[in-house]
């Protein structure tokens, strides 16, 4: 990926110019500050509540990010062994299927009663609306294989093993990451969702805490430090995936230079 | 000499429920050790199906196929395979690719690395072992899929319509690789291509398939001398045998029987 000055340029222009909009529209039209606040203000309440926001932050992100990994593990291992295993796909799997077919995030006040208050409860929560598209996708990567790959592999009597570690998995490596990066900005909803809740600390608690006191600015700031936080997140995983699976990176650059 | 693949009396029967495909009536031909053999056929004749079931990939349904006098009863081991796509791994190298067979058969790297930088070099792909495929022309990447049929040094070769996706130029081109190569190993071959001037230019013999089902219309040896060059496509000798062949085919397409033998 290269960035020549003109990219950055644009959108930063672009970006001032609608601030400036926002202010000097939400000043001549006189909007009350709790319905739009102006971008001043949103300024000042990120700096004065800075530390405020940043260790409830960090709870909303360990939660997602535990809630994260967890669908990761369990949803890679769920999907190799759905793929081969004939009894998980006749038994368990129609299962998998009545619970994606629910919104998972309804599940918030459930998961109070049999977890608790705490961190694992929202942990859950993320775990359990990331779950499906790393199965889903690990699924499909593991599956959409050229059956003459599986013929060559036939006629050179390659072990199973070799199948799944040599063709099967890096195959799915390109899904996985798509997977992932849903899965990641799903988790961070999942854990806000949970926190709206039952909670006591995280951003999802503040946000509310914020809606009490119609405090709007700092509502505000908490959905821009959210957006950030999944950004950064996401550019993670791109990165790990341009080291991890250049051939999906470089597909997908043929594909968006048309 | 003996004959090295013998089908015989080979049927091929798909079901999928209640419906049923016949792709095969008793195809019978054999190919000579060192020979190279074409089949030509309309599409959807089951040439593909008959070299899966050559290669013990696809169970006949009846009749059976040996090789050196065994019967084939599951995928063979001195067979290189090549397809009409190149069926490569994205994310290993040209050499990478080259070797999987090695890889998979835990044969010697050491030993197969040699015999795979030879062969690179021998299709002309030298300075692009470290390539990946993304980086290489449609014929680069058939180039590798022959390579990496070759390595393991199978004694037979199956091909499957390899070069049908490519231009007529880097088809021709390719042709003329794949004799040379050929003409060093002296493998057997069995070559698939709807291509009649490709069939004839290569083949020692050719056999002509009618529609679905497929049943072998006629063997045709070609008494083309070797080594074959581009001169020889303008000769009488190999006019008149495209002309007859392409005459076979369409009678065999014209032919209404073909229809009866559908689905059933
Ligand atoms: N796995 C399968 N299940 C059911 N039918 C099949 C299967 N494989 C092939 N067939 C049928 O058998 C017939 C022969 O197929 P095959 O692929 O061998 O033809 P072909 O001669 O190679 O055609 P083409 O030149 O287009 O590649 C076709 O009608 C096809 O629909
Ligand atoms: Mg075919």
């Amino acid at each position: 990926m290269k960035f020549s000055l003109k990219d950055i340029a644009e959108p930063l222009i672009f970006f001032v110019i609608l601030l400036l909009l926002w202010e000097v529209l939400v000043e001549i039209i006189k909007i009350p500050a709790f319905i739009l606040p102006p971008p001043r203000d949103l300024y000042v309440a990120f700096v004065d509540k800075f530390y405020i926001l940043y260790k409830h932050a960090l709870v909303t992100f360990m939660e997602a990010v535990g809630g994260f990994a967890l669908s990761f593990v369990l949803g890679v291992t769920f999907a190799v062994s759905v793929v081969y295993s004939r009894h998980l796909q006749n038994t368990i799997y129609p299962l998998i299927v009545i619970l994606y077919a629910m919104p998972k995030s309804a599940f918030a006040p459930l998961m109070v009663i049999w977890i608790g208050y705490g961190l694992f409860s929202k942990i859950a929560i993320a775990f359990l609306v990331a779950f499906f598209p790393i199965v889903v996708n690990t699924v499909v990567g593991l599956k959409e294989v050229e059956p003459e790959l599986l013929d060559l592999a036939r006629i050179n009597r390659a072990s199973e093993l070799d199948v799944f570690a040599k063709i099967r998995l890096p195959n799915s490596l390109p899904y996985m990451f798509a997977g992932i990066k849903v899965a990641l900005v799903l988790s961070v909803t999942g854990a806000i969702v949970a926190e709206f809740v039952a909670a006591n600390e995280g951003l999802g608690y503040l946000i509310l805490q914020a809606n009490y006191s119609l405090d709007t600015a700092l509502a505000l700031v908490i959905l821009l430090i959210l957006a950030l936080l999944s950004l950064l997140l996401f550019m993670a995983v791109e990165i790990l995936q341009k080291k991890m699976a250049p051939w999906s990176a470089e597909v997908r650059q043929l594909e968006g230079s048309f | 000499m003996a004959p090295l693949i013998e089908a015989e009396e080979v049927f091929k029967i798909f079901k999928s429920g209640a419906k049923s495909v016949q792709a095969l009536e008793r195809v019978s031909f054999d190919v000579e050790q060192g020979s190279f053999v074409s089949l030509v056929g309309p599409s959807g004749c089951g040439k593909s199906t008959l070299l899966k079931i050559v290669s013990g990939l696809l169970p006949a349904s009846s009749g059976s196929v040996s090789v050196a006098g065994r019967r084939v009863e599951g995928p063979l081991e001195n067979v290189g395979m090549v397809f009409q796509s190149p069926v490569l791994l994205k994310w290993k190298s040209v050499l990478g690719n080259i070797m999987l067979p090695v890889e998979f058969a835990r044969l010697d790297r050491t030993r197969y690395l040699e015999k795979a930088r030879a062969l690179v070099r021998l299709v002309g792909l030298e300075g692009f072992e470290e390539m990946y495929p993304y980086q290489l022309s449609g014929g680069m990447q058939q180039r590798v899929s022959l390579c990496r049929a070759l390595v393991t040094d199978p004694q037979i070769l199956l091909m499957d319509e390899p070069f049908g996706a490519l231009d007529a130029m880097t088809r021709d081109e390719l042709d003329i690789e794949l004799l040379k190569i050929w003409d060093g190993k002296r493998k057997t071959a069995l070559f698939v291509t709807h291509n009649i001037q490709e069939a004839v230019f290569l083949s020692d013999a050719i056999i002509v398939m009618s529609p679905r089902p497929g049943r072998v219309i006629e063997r045709l040896a070609i008494d083309l001398p070797r080594p074959r060059s581009f001169e020889m496509m303008s000769s009488s000798k190999f006019c008149d045998t495209t002309l007859r062949i392409r005459g076979m085919l369409a009678s065999a397409s014209g032919n209404p029987a073909a229809a009866a033998g559908s689905t059933t």
